[in-house]
């Protein structure tokens, strides 16, 4: 009953009500905006509202989360431009349906797929979460290192053409989050005698850098992109092509959640895997996929928002974020004092049930929204990038100075803009670099507290690892992912005929 | 994941300062503590630096053993006069933030890019950028209320005025 309470706060107040709503309506053309994305957004968000009490703040970066997951497809559909990574395999049948003049009908199928996969995942994270921290409770220390490591390996691997370079980006992130004073015996780490530095970098500096400069600078490459103008007629979907395509969409939302709720794998996954799945389950439909089958639209769109609300499980109970905008929404959650982890449903289960009331109420915002106001929708996406990139710069400038109104981030982010920008055009992951960042200070704790725990002997501590099965199974997991990089591996996945996962590199907006 | 891939305009020498960073960082991560106790501070810097040393250094490796290019052309494809231009133009607005403020840094900001971008039009790129600046005042001054350097501007006091203005109206 407590819960329902904590669960209804952001319902009843009147400004939390319409920060949820502020935030899922900027959500969704931030994810649709091509060069706008989540990750940027939230990260550039946490600069401004650091201020504000954690409620409003909360609610207003649950809201642009799910609704920017949402906005992807919009873009994907209309102009056959994922506007978010997670809204990639929403284009494959999407954009084939617009070109039929189906655009209003597609979308109208995709917003409330989207709401009906929303729901499913904020279901399971209910249920599941207070479970899941129960168990956590037992976890060792080597456990939550484990978990760390396998995050950023999973992120590494999986969002980008090499793990090589993954490893490389997410090394980078972990050595970025130690910089400064040792928490533990206050040595310098990094500081090269600068006493600046003895704070150690402020992570929002790197996110927004990372996310949004580098990002605002690839898209330059694309200045005179022309959007193209669709003709978009009804939206609102009829109940029975909702209801014939509601049991596909039961299953892709089970595929969603359990995919978000891994460490390391998020929304963009989730669709692929959800497409593939599709694929195969239907065995006649009425138009072929890549053509504008209708189910190849709906099980990208459940699976990624399914996903949102499975990758809340591990952040919230973990500490443990899924993907890179779960590591941006961690950090914000640190900024307000609030230490994501098991003990967070002990402490403070009214946090948790106030996150699963905000993402309930983005969810259905997300619905309204997404059934209406498509013809203004149809002109902020039309924004010449040519006043949209200054605009993001100046954001990102503001947001890294007011965190600690110190203009030494400020260089700092422009510095990892201009590496991070560098690091994409040569093919490394930005994702694996923010979740070391976030995850540092986790795994650098737990890895003292597993070997001293063990009197300092990497064999009492392997002992301890193999001697338990969830330390067993999570180390099995980390050495899989090196394996499934080998040539062997690869040879093996040719024959069974499993095609590599490729992401276009050009696609705008960058998640994990 | 793909099997191979051509090398691009300045790839091998990026890969060659990342790889002879991650060379410097280890060597700084092992004057934090260096081999005294696998708990030491040192140790998570030193096995990161590690692993950067040596993934960084496998992908040079991979790198430099192809010699085929793509055909881009660095200062085309990969930094183009107008991702430098811009690179300028946000270095100099952060310079510029704190001893001009953020009203007219910003604006001069805007307006130059957006002239810059948009190959002309004095008008458009002077009306938009004041517009764009308004907007953001409003959200993030006065809703998020987020401090900026005031610089030459007397913002406080414009402020306090525009308040007593409207305070005294009712």
């Amino acid at each position: 009953m407590q819960a329902l309470e904590y669960f209804l706060i952001p319902w009843l107040d009147l400004k939390l009500l319409f920060l949820v709503a502020a935030g899922t309506f900027a959500g969704i053309y931030i994810g649709a905006i091509p060069g706008l994305s989540v990750t940027m957004a939230v990260s550039i968000l946490i600069g401004f509202t650091f201020t504000w009490d954690v409620y409003p703040a909360l609610c207003l970066m649950v809201g642009i989360f799910m609704g920017g997951v949402y906005g992807g497809s919009r873009t994907a559909i209309l102009l056959n431009i994922p506007g978010a990574p997670a809204a990639i395999a929403t284009a494959m049948d999407g954009y084939p349906l617009a070109q039929k003049g189906l655009a209003g009908e597609a979308i109208g199928i995709a917003t409330v797929m989207s709401f009906v996969g929303g729901l499913i995942g904020i279901a399971v994270l209910a249920i599941a979460a207070p479970t899941v921290s129960e168990f956590a409770l037992t976890f060792q220390p080597r456990d939550y290192m484990l978990l760390a490591l396998l995050g950023i390996l999973l992120v590494g691997s999986l969002s980008g053409e090499s793990l090589i370079k993954g490893i490389f980006a997410g090394a980078m992130g972990l050595l970025i989050g130690t910089v400064g004073m040792d928490p533990l015996t206050a040595e310098e780490r990094f500081t090269f005698g600068f006493t600046q530095l003895w704070g150690g970098i402020s992570f929002i500096a790197v996110m927004i850098g990372m996310f949004g400069v580098s990002e605002a600078l690839a898209q330059l490459h694309h200045i005179d992109k022309q959007a193209v103008k669709q003709k978009i007629g009804r939206i609102v979907p009829n109940w029975s092509s909702v209801r014939k395509y509601l049991p596909l969409s039961l299953q892709t939302s089970s595929i969603g959640v359990i995919i978000g709720a891994l460490p390391g794998t998020g929304g963009d996954i989730a669709a692929l895997m959800a497409y593939d799945h599709a694929k195969r389950v239907t065995k006649n439909p009425e138009v072929p996929f890549g053509q504008g089958a209708k189910e190849g639209l709906v099980a990208p769109e459940t699976a990624n928002n399914a996903a949102v609300g499975g990758a809340f499980i591990p952040m919230l109970t973990l500490g443990i974020p899924g993907d890179a905008v779960t590591a941006i929404m961690i950090g914000a959650l640190f900024i307000h004092g609030l230490n994501p982890g098991p003990m967070l449903m002990i402490d403070q289960p009214q946090m948790f049930w106030f996150i699963t009331g905000a993402l309930m109420l983005a969810n259905i915002f997300m619905l309204i929204f997404g059934l209406t106001g498509i013809r203004i929708f149809t002109k902020i996406v039309e924004m010449p990038r040519s006043v949209l990139i200054p605009l993001i710069l100046l954001l990102s400038i503001v947001g890294s100075y007011a965190v600690n109104n110190s203009i030494t981030d400020v260089y700092w982010m422009l510095a990892f803009g201009v590496l991070g920008y560098f690091m994409k055009t040569y093919g490394y992951q930005l994702g694996p670099v923010i979740l070391g960042v976030i995850l540092s200070r986790l795994l650098d704790d737990n890895w003292r507290r597993a070997i001293l725990s063990e009197n300092g002997s990497l064999a009492g501590l392997f002992k301890g690892i193999l001697t338990s099965p969830l330390s067993l199974v999570l180390f099995t997991m980390v050495v899989l992912i090196f394996v499934s990089q080998t040539p062997v591996w690869r040879r093996l996945r040719r024959k069974a005929g499993i095609p590599a996962t490729s992401h276009d590199q050009d696609t705008t907006g960058s998640g994990a | 994941m793909h099997d191979k891939r051509k090398r691009s305009a300045g790839e091998l020498g990026f890969n060659g300062l990342l790889f002879l960073g991650s060379l410097i960082l280890l060597w700084n991560a092992y004057k934090i503590s260096g081999f005294e106790s696998l708990s030491s501070p040192g140790s998570l810097p030193m096995a990161v630096a590690f692993a950067m040393v040596v993934s960084s250094g496998l992908i040079l490796l991979e790198n430099f053993r192809t010699p085929d290019r793509d055909g881009t052309v660095f200062l085309r494809d990969i930094l183009p006069p107008v991702i430098i231009v811009m690179m300028l133009f946000i270095a100099g607005y952060a310079v510029l933030l704190v001893p001009l403020g953020f009203l007219p840094t910003s604006f001069l900001f805007l307006f130059l890019s957006i002239l810059y971008l948009q190959r002309g039009g004095l008008v458009f790129a002077v009306s938009v950028s004041l517009f764009a600046l308004i907007c953001v005042y409003v959200v993030f001054r006065v809703i998020f209320t987020v401090l900026m350097p005031a610089g030459i501007v007397p913002e406080g006091e414009i402020l306090a005025a525009i308040g007593r203005f409207f305070g005294g109206a009712n």
